[in-house]
């Protein structure tokens, strides 16, 4: 997995590549808590390069969110397709957190 | 003869990429498109992990992977140990609140399985958990 952020305006885009899985996905949120140390309150996780994710990568999406959540902020998809959407289809987490098919669109509806 | 390939490692998150590229010969040969391996990983992962949390006390148990070309198409899957008596079909399912503040971090990993892998029979016997299933499952071929 390798995690490319790019810092704009009001948020930080973290474009997520490969696989995220039991070894890996503490990197995730590890990435984030950095950025939400420094106080940014939206982060946007770009997925059009996910090509797996596991239950551990699950556990991280939600883990980051709930901190966000609480500091007013929010954790936003965009990108999602092939296992990743099927996974977060069958959790229905596809529900809990704010999904855009591009960063585009992420960006503009912040 | 016994049909089933075989691998038995430490019950341990390092022994995951091992089991994986295992499992992937058997992919290969049944003839799995990439998009079912990918489904399959997950499946693994997530019952490997199990038992690499669960089973043992840490650093205490092995992990076997067995599989067997089920014809065209389909691969029989074994995951087998020698830790606790865990039976992954009686655990609950969590929540699935479309409210963030409501949702549990965890838990869904063997919901995952339970929904990707199709039925699954658990047994055990002779101190052993064995857990089972055909992938794809058969149900997910029908129209």
């Amino acid at each position: 997995m390798n995690i490319e952020p790019t810092k704009l305006d009001k948020a930080v885009l973290l474009k997520v590549t490969g696989r995220m899985d039991a070894e890996n996905a503490h990197e995730f949120e590890q990435a984030c808590e950095q950025w939400i140390s420094q106080g940014t309150r939206h982060l946007i996780a770009e997925l059009e390069g996910l090509e797996y994710v596991s239950s551990m990568g699950l556990r991280s999406f939600l883990s980051v969110a709930k901190k966000l959540q609480s500091s007013s902020g929010s954790l936003i998809l965009c990108g999602l397709h092939g296992l990743p959407r099927q996974v977060f289809e069958m959790t229905r987490l596809i529900g809990v957190f704010p999904v855009y098919e591009s960063a585009q669109q992420a960006i503009a509806g912040l | 003869m016994d049909r089933f390939a075989r691998l038995t490692l430490p019950a341990s998150l390092n022994s995951l990429k091992a089991l994986l590229d295992f499992a992937h010969a058997g992919a290969e040969r049944a003839g799995l498109s990439p998009e079912q391996r990918n489904q399959l990983d997950l499946v693994l992962e997530e019952l490997v992990v199990n038992v690499a949390r669960y089973a043992y006390q840490p650093g205490n148990g092995d992990v076997e992977l067995a599989y067997a070309v089920d014809g065209p198409g389909a691969l029989l899957i074994e995951i087998s140990d020698k830790g606790r008596s865990f039976n992954p079909l009686e655990s609950s399912d969590p929540g699935l609140s479309d409210s963030l503040a409501d949702r549990p971090t965890g838990g869904l990993g063997l919901f995952l399985v339970r929904r990707m892998a199709g039925p699954i029979t658990y047994r055990r016997d002779h101190d052993r958990n064995t857990v089972s299933f055909r992938f794809p499952s058969p149900q997910s071929l029908e129209p």
